[in-house]
Formats: structure tokens, sequence, C-alpha cells
């Protein structure tokens, strides 16, 4: 395998959590909801991932009970937010605080055990072609499963009545709402959906990228899953772009320092989170006078005049 | 009733009476030991190594003892922590990071009846003991099997932060690697973090794709390890014995012992002999060990243990000189040897390693 092939490789499993935790948030954010505890999701569903993949043996299952951690998370949180209208941010904050803390206790009885992690899908012949081989044909069903996600929430937000509805719950829930749509069980499926992509997320940490519990293993990227979808203006593809580019980044800024860039390793590391500032101030900027790049009621509760 | 000398001694004698009673009970009281973790109990390393010398502890001196310990404690959160701990009573606290040394100083000012020890720290004070092991042996025995093993001539270095212990830790494992093969050369990424398993396997993950096929670490988590096993490599395990994560992989492990050092402190808090030392014990002293030597042959596996008796008797000496560093500069001549404070202090890396020094 060439250096190329193996950065490659590399970057996509650095980025693969990124986005499907990122796809997930931004159907949240279409829907006009916000939530901040991805971080809490996602760590909730690589507690429960391993902890049920060890108990029963099964990878499939913990990937399962990953998703149902993350969506029964997401839950508590549209009970907050959506049944109580409480404030969002708060919401959101205490959801990853309550996560970080929940899931030590969840995983605690795992510290220290291991399975072997989920395995690549080889597709025969093609995955030994130079250079596109190894990326395109040789990847866990993570890595292909985010790809798809992207692709079908691109295709329903876009090209379904239903992705239309959600988007105007995000836009103007009063006018949906006076159409007759119900605003809050849609903005409670996409806040489900978006819990369920969190625990997914989770799952890949703790039973793909290094495959044992330990607790905080998250160690932020739910937050980096957010800032991507301020970075892609809520559009999939480009949520799709942000993530490879933020993956990317993380990883070349390793390979910098193997290679012997003289550059400090602090402003290396710190390069991808920079980059996003940058990025989100260009793109804030291009579009000021364009109308408004959030969904307009990001964030706001809505309560239907029954 | 009126309010007179009298009534006013005769009160504060009948408190006094009332105190005295608690106070004698409370000298038979077990002694409050707080430990203060930077990593997650669970992070199979070195916090892990900590809680088991605190379990150790409890089990030597059972009642004798009550202990709070505290995980995962960020640099920035660690006076609240501290003066949690204090006020509850806590006599005892020992701060298990370098990057406690400085605030730990700082408690210790704040809080004169509280004992404090730091792990790795550089300096004492009336109330504040450090304690530490030779790591460095390990990494010197490392080197000395990376050598032996390596193909590619690369050792791959998984580093937290630059501070004297990792960068005199890197010195020595190139400084065993040189014993064996002088073409021996080391590639280094700084994680900047004690323990992110994630960032751990991108970063050996790095140091693979470039050509290393011996991996060293100076994070806790086993992630390097189960990295070199999927990539069929070998790798060394950190603070805690790692075979169990990479069977084919690992070669051998300093395992910390801290558990005798903290029952020993604490007995002596309870005997009320306690005062401030600086612990640094090597090999002989049993603070570390060696996990057993795997997937080596039987010759390179005996070339090992000729080192490890070495360093116990003293005939080999990590620190003996020439030593020069990168800018060309002697800093310590033939016939000479660096001495502790020199060792603690080391900023700079050898001539023949090319890492440059991160900030």
């Amino acid at each position: 395998m060439t250096l190329a092939e193996a950065i490659f490789l590399t970057v996509i499993t650095a980025s693969t959590p990124l986005l499907l935790a990122a796809i997930g948030e931004l159907v949240v954010e279409r829907s006009g909801v916000l939530n901040l505890g991805v971080e809490g999701m996602m760590i909730m569903g690589a507690a429960s991932g391993v902890a049920v993949a060890i108990v029963t043996g099964s990878s499939v299952l913990g990937v399962v009970a990953a998703i149902g951690a993350g969506m029964a998370m997401a839950a508590l949180f549209a009970l907050l937010t959506l049944g109580l209208a409480t404030n969002q941010v708060a919401a959101g904050l205490s959801l990853t605080i309550f996560g970080l803390g929940l899931s030590g206790v969840v995983g605690a009885p795992f510290v220290g055990m291991q399975r072997a992690g989920i395995a690549k899908i080889e597709v025969p012949f093609l995955s030994e072609l130079p250079l596109i081989g190894p990326i395109l044909f040789r990847q866990d069903p993570f890595v292909y499963g985010s790809v798809a996600l992207v692709a079908g929430v691109a295709w329903f937000l876009w090209r379904t009545k239903a992705g239309l509805v959600l988007r105007a719950c995000g836009e103007n829930p009063v006018s949906a709402h006076a159409l007759g749509y119900p605003v809050l069980r849609i903005r409670f499926a996409a806040v489900l959906f978006g819990g369920a992509c969190a625990g997914l997320a989770g799952a890949y940490l703790s039973l793909v990228l290094t495959p044992f519990w330990t607790a905080g293993m998250t160690a932020g990227r739910g937050w980096i899953a957010l800032a991507i979808v301020v970075f892609a203006s809520w559009l999939p593809w480009r949520a799709m772009l942000g993530a490879y580019l933020f993956g990317g980044l993380i990883i070349l800024q390793l390979h910098a320092q193997t290679a012997g860039v003289r550059v400090p390793s602090q402003l290396l590391a710190a390069l991808p989170y920079l980059l996003t500032i940058v990025a989100l101030t260009v793109i804030m900027a291009l579009r000021r006078g364009g109308g408004q790049v959030a969904p307009q009621a990001l964030g706001r509760p809505f309560v239907p005049d029954r | 009733m009126t309010l007179s000398r009298r009534n006013v001694l005769a009160g504060a004698s009948a408190l006094a009476a009332s105190t005295a009673l608690p106070m004698a009970a409370r000298a038979n009281d077990p002694l409050g030991v707080g430990f203060v973790l930077i990593g997650p109990v669970g992070d199979f390393g070195w916090s892990t190594m900590h809680d088991v010398g605190r379990r150790r502890m409890e089990e030597v001196l059972g009642d004798a003892v009550t202990t709070t310990q505290v995980e995962a404690v960020a640099p920035p959160d660690f006076d609240r922590v501290v003066t949690t701990l204090a006020r509850a009573g806590t006599r005892l606290i020992f701060t298990t990071s370098f990057s406690y040394f400085q605030p730990t100083l700082r408690m210790a000012e704040q809080f004169p009846d509280v004992m404090f020890e730091n792990a790795t720290g550089t300096a004492t004070r009336d109330n504040l003991a450090i304690y530490n092991a030779r790591f460095y042996e390990g990494r010197y025995i490392q080197g000395v099997i990376a050598a032996l093993k390596s193909q590619t001539k690369q050792i791959g270095y998984v580093a937290a932060f630059p501070v004297p212990e990792v960068i005199h830790a890197i010195n020595t494992v190139m400084r065993g690697a040189w014993s064996v093969d002088p073409e021996m050369r080391i590639r280094v990424v700084w994680a900047n973090a004690w323990f992110n398993p994630g960032v751990e396997a991108d970063a050996a993950r790095a140091l693979i794709d470039q050509g290393c096929d011996v991996l060293c670490q100076h994070t806790d988590s086993p992630a390097p390890l189960q990295l070199a096993e999927e990539r069929g490599i070998h790798g060394f395990g950190q603070a805690s014995d790692m075979t169990r994560f990479a069977p084919n992989a690992h070669l051998t492990s300093s395992i910390n012992n801290w558990g005798d050092y903290y029952a020993a402190r604490a007995q002596a808090m309870i005997d009320g002999t306690w005062a401030p030392a600086d612990t640094w014990g090597g090999l002989d002293s049993g603070m570390f060990q060696l996990a057993p030597f795997t997937n080596l042959d039987p010759e390179q596996a005996s070339h090992a243990e000729r080192v490890v008796a070495g360093l116990r008797d003293g005939s080999i000496d990590p620190f003996a000189g020439p030593i020069v560093n990168q800018a060309g500069e002697e800093v310590i001549a033939e016939g000479e040897s660096l001495d502790d404070d020199a060792i603690r202090s080391m900023n700079y890396f050898y001539q023949g390693i090319d890492v440059s020094m991160p900030g």
C-alpha cells in the first residue's frame, strides 16, 4: 500500500464518525431544533454499543443498541424542548453533561474488556485496484453507510414532500402549523433521527476505531460535528465535504509531524479548528447580502396555539 | 443570663469539654487519603495503575484509611477539586500528574495542614513530597528491543506533551536502540493529550504509514498497540501489562506499581513520621516492573535480559557521557553522568534524533 493510499484510508476512518453525527444534526437543525447534546448522545452510543456487543457477542446488536441509546437520549431532549418548550441550548448542554456521566456508569463494568473490531467489506477484484481499490472497495460497513445516509438525507430534504415539510418547520413553523402539519411531531421525528445518527457515530468509535470502552472516548467529536453543520450551511453534500476536510486536516497534521515539518505541533493540531473558523467567517461574509443561511426558526421553541 | 466574665468562662469550659471527646475520637478516625487522577480510571494505563495502587493501599491498611478518588480532572479544575478534598478533612492528597505540579505547589501553600504528594514533580516543600519511578530504564530496554525487532530501522513514538519526562524518555529509547544499531531512527507524533484513544490511534496510523514498524507510546490507552496488532507490526504497552490487547504485537510493558509506596506513605502519616521526600525508584525498587517479554526469539529475549541485569547492577547507565544535543553542544563529557536534576529538567533532544521540539 502506498503512503497516499494509507493517508486516504486514515482520513476516511477519522471522518466517518464526524459525518455520521453531522448528518443527523443537520436534519435536526433543518427542522428548527438546535440540539447541542450531540456529544452526550454519541458517547452513550459508544458505551451502549460496546456493552451490548460484549454481553451478546454480536456487533450487529451492539450497533442497534447504540442507535437505541442515541435515540433514547434524543427523546429525553425532545421531551424537554418540544414537550415542555424549555431552552434548547440549555437542554442540549445538559444532555451532553448527562451523557458523559451516564456513559461512565453504563461502561464501568466493561472497562478493560475488548472485542474484535467490525471487519471491512472487501469487494473481490475491485479492492485490488491500485489507489482507488482500497479506498472505495475495502471499507467497513459504517463508511458505506455514512455515504448512503448523506445521499438519502439529500434526496429526502430536497426531493420529497416530507423533506419540504420538515424544512418548512425549520423556516416558519407557524405557517406549517397553519397548513395543518404537526410541527412538534415532525420535529420529534427529526430529533430522534439525529439521536440515532449520533448513537451510530458512537458505535463506530467503540466498535471500529478503538474497539474497547473508556470514559470520555468521544473526545469532543460531537462539538466538531456541530461545527461541520454550520460550515456546511445546512447542506448534506457540503456536510460530507466538511467532515472529510476536517478529518483530512486532523490526519495531515499528524503526518506533517511524522515527516518532521518544523512547525509547532500545537499549531498543527489547532489547524483544523482555525480553518473551520476561517471557513465559517468566509461563508457568513459571502452570504451576508443574500438572506438567511441558517433555518430561520432554528433554536426557537414552538408552542402551537390549540 | 447576664453576660459576665464568669459566665463566658463557664460557657467556654463547657464548650471545650463538649468538643474534647469528638477531637479525641477524631485522632483515631481513619486517615482520609485523596487521589486526583489526570485520566479516567479506565485508561488501561497511568490512571488505571494509580487506582490499582490505591486499592492495594486499602488492602494493606484496611480500616486505618478511607480514600476519595477524583478521576479525569483537567488542570483548570484542579484547585476546586483539591479545595473540596481538603475541606472534607482529607489529610494526605496524591496528585498524580506532572500537569498538576505547579497547582500542587500552590495548594500546598494554601493548605499547610494537608500533606501533598505529586507524581513526577521536581521540588519538595514542607508539606509536599514528590515521587516517581525511573521509567527511563524501561524505555532504554524498549529501545534495545525495538532495534532488535525492527526491519525498517524506524521507531514510532506517540508522545503526549513536550515535558522533560517525555523528552528524556525519547532520548533514552534512542540511546537503547543505538546500543544495538547506530542507524536506528525515530519519528514522533505529539498527541497533545495524555489520554485520547482516537488521536492516539490516528497518530499510530500516521507513524506506521510513514514506515515505522515498532511503536512506543507515552500516552495511556492501548489504541496504538491495537493498531500495531492490526497492521502486523510490534509495540510496547504503557504503564500496565497490555499483552491482552495485542497478543501478537506486544513486546513488553513497563508496569507501574504504586501500591506499596502509597501504603508506606499513608502509614507514615498514621505514625506521625511523614516527611517531605523525593522518591525516585528504579527497577530494583519495585516501583515499576517489566511485563514478561513476548514475541521475541530466545536470542532477543536473552539480549534484553542482559540489559535488564545491567540496568539493575548499574553497569549500564542510560545517561552516561558523552551526550551531545541537537545543536552539537556537549551536555556532559565522557566519564561523567547526568544527575537527577539534569534528567528531570531535560529540554533538548540528543544529536541524531531528527525531531523538532514543539512550541
